[in-house]
């Protein structure tokens, strides 16, 4: 493998990560401050694809149609999660873990079913807007400027939501929430509001990796599927309920993938579980989590 | 007292053995009366109503919520379809196989995952019934990969639906009556209070993670089973009796049934199973339907439909008769 090949999968491998982070750092603040493990998540993400795909077809004589979608795709996932955790996960709390989970699979079931019955089964592309598009040398190396794009927006969004953690009075709150809630409920915080913030926050998150993610690959029904999956193995890896572990997190899974595709193609799904299973054996709380 | 004793009688043994004898000559003599599309569906069931009780075992009885059982699922019906296929030991063999290869899978799985709680306990079944799936998929020289391990030999006897039906509904009633027994003896009860309480149980002197682990290796064991059954059943096996969406399917049907009671699954997989196949005969949107009644169950059923008739049912009927005295 030569220099230009081994940074070619590098930088694929990172722009996938990238994907997989905004998507995974959602599911990482739900889990973080909500204590569930939505696996709905994934079928957000999906939903954020098909709007992607719906909004930029439907309005194609608009002149850079995509980047209204992906101002709008994301606010779209974002109310459709704010119903969800008002309507039915506000219920469950309270509830033991199995509940969460049967529930949030009854999600995926309901809202990959919808989004059948609204796009279809069939296969849809979008075109990679200007001016993204095209390619750009870097060291004398030609790559898709898009896959840079996405790199961008990613650790874009990693550093503003570290910004806004550590720095905003919102931040605070979120994080008060997230540590004690009876305590913060009792200083007059309004706990439930900021659940419903923070899930909505985390919609948003993956609704924005899907609009992001149609131009480099394809929108289609049962990407949520796989998706939730590399969700699980990044969340762990990182630390359940931490940023920077769900960025770092989604670099490793993106890098293994990308290298193991090339390198060992048959053993590439199962490197994925591996590490997950490593990491939950010696240690269960993540890379970047803490220990309990 | 005799009084006492008499009402106990009249009230739970008689009606239950009862119940549970009518139904099982039911079982045994409904080839007589219905066609074979139906016995195969009735013996679907039956497979699914095994599994369920056995991730029962673990989820229901000792409150390990698992996410992989679908793995262990597969490692069974994989064994007995691959030796029936690649070797000529007998067919009897191969069935004993199947659940005592599950068994030892879910030992070292077991080991592994014992040692962790909750959520972690969770994802780590899930991985590891994912990379069970992977080695399925993958490993295509031996398991056949995505096209499955097919056309492998049956013996003669069970050629025929009928008989299939019977050898599967003699195997499930004995799993059951096994797995009746382990619920109800002292065993059982300390992995009942272990779900209870799982501190107090080990001030009281239970070795809480070897009792988890024999419960995790019990249910593999049955679980393997099912899918043993299932394999001579349907011929053939595939990746994703490992997937995670069929450890779901078990956890759903041990979910409509009702978690808290024995027979709870045997309810669920007799009554998804046949919704499964009459809403899918109306609709291409069966999944959806399916999300609606799961979403229903967490909301307003939480203890399944053998839990709504116990809770909210017998009472009622109590209640009738009361006012009628």
């Amino acid at each position: 493998m030569d220099i230009e090949a081994i940074m070619g999968q590098v930088l694929s491998g990172l722009s996938v990560g990238m994907v997989l982070f905004l998507i995974a750092s959602g599911l990482s603040v739900i889990f973080g401050t909500l204590k569930i493990l939505n696996l709905a998540h994934g079928t957000i993400y999906m939903i954020g694809g098909f709007l992607c795909y719906w909004i930029t077809s439907t309005f194609a004589h608009i002149p850079a149609i995509f980047w209204l979608a992906l101002i709008l795709g994301p606010i779209a996932t974002a109310l459709l999660g704010g119903l969800i955790e008002i309507f039915l996960l506000r219920r469950i709390y309270a509830e033991e873990m199995l509940y969460q989970y049967i529930l949030t699979f009854g999600l995926i079931l309901i809202l990959g079913e919808l989004c059948k019955l609204i796009w279809g089964v069939g296969y849809h592309t979008v075109s990679v807007p200007w001016p993204v598009d095209g390619k750009m040398s870097i060291f004398g190396m030609i790559y898709p400027v898009y896959n840079i794009f996405l790199i961008c927006c990613g650790v874009a969004v990693f550093i503003g939501l570290m910004a806004v953690m550590r720095f905003t009075g919102l931040g605070r709150i979120i994080r008060a929430v997230t540590f004690n809630r009876e305590m913060a409920n009792a200083l007059g915080i309004n706990v439930p509001m900021v659940y419903t913030g923070v899930f909505m926050l985390g919609c948003w998150l993956a609704g924005l990796a899907g609009t992001l993610m149609p131009p480099m690959s394809v929108v289609a029904l049962g990407t949520d599927m796989a998706v939730i999956i590399d969700c699980f193995i990044i969340v762990v890896i990182g630390g359940m309920g931490s940023l920077s572990g769900a960025f770092i997190g989604a670099i490793i899974l993106g890098l293994v993938n990308a290298f193991g595709i090339s390198l060992l193609p048959k053993l590439t799904i199962a490197f994925g579980f591996l590490l997950m299973i490593i990491i939950l054996i010696i240690r269960h709380w993540g890379l970047l989590g803490k220990p309990e | 007292m005799r009084e006492i004793i008499q009402e106990f009688f009249k009230k739970t043994l008689t009606l239950r053995l009862f119940w549970l004898s009518t139904a099982v000559i039911l079982l045994f003599i409904l080839p007589l009366f219905i066609s074979t599309a139906y016995i195969s569906l009735i013996s679907e069931m039956l497979i699914m109503a095994l599994a369920g009780c056995a991730l029962n075992l673990m989820m229901g009885y000792t409150g390990m919520v698992s996410f992989g059982p679908a793995g262990l699922y597969a490692v069974g019906a994989y064994t007995t379809a691959l030796l029936l296929k690649k070797t000529g030991i007998p067919f009897a063999a191969t069935m004993v196989a199947g659940p005592i290869m599950a068994g030892l899978v879910g030992a070292v799985v077991g080991w592994f995952c014992v040692r962790r709680t909750a959520v972690y306990f969770a994802l780590l079944t899930l991985a590891f019934a994912q990379i069970i799936w992977t080695i399925f998929f993958e490993w295509y020289d031996f398991t056949g990969g995505d096209d499955g391990t097919v056309g492998f030999r049956k013996p003669e006897l069970l050629l025929s639906i009928n008989s299939s039906y019977y050898f599967i509904l003699l195997i499930v009633i004995i799993c059951l009556i096994l797995l009746w027994i382990i619920v109800n003896s002292p065993f059982g009860k300390t992995l009942q209070a272990i779900r209870e309480n799982p501190v107090r149980t080990e001030f009281i002197g239970v070795n809480v993670k070897r009792y988890q682990l024999y419960a995790f290796i019990i249910s593999s064991l049955f679980l393997g089973a099912a899918g043993s059954l299932f394999a001579v059943f349907s011929g053939s096996v595939f990746p994703d009796y490992a997937h995670w969406i069929k450890s779901t399917d078990m956890i759903v049907i041990c979910l409509l049934g009702g978690m808290y009671n024995f027979l709870g699954p045997v309810i669920g997989s007799a009554v998804y199973i046949f919704l499964s196949k009459l809403i899918s005969g109306y609709t291409m949107y069966w999944m959806l339907f399916l999300g609606i009644i799961v979403v229903f169950l967490v909301l307003f059923m939480r203890n399944g439909i053998a839990g709504f008739i116990s809770h909210k049912i017998a009472p009622l009927i109590q209640e009738n008769k009361e006012t009628e005295k």
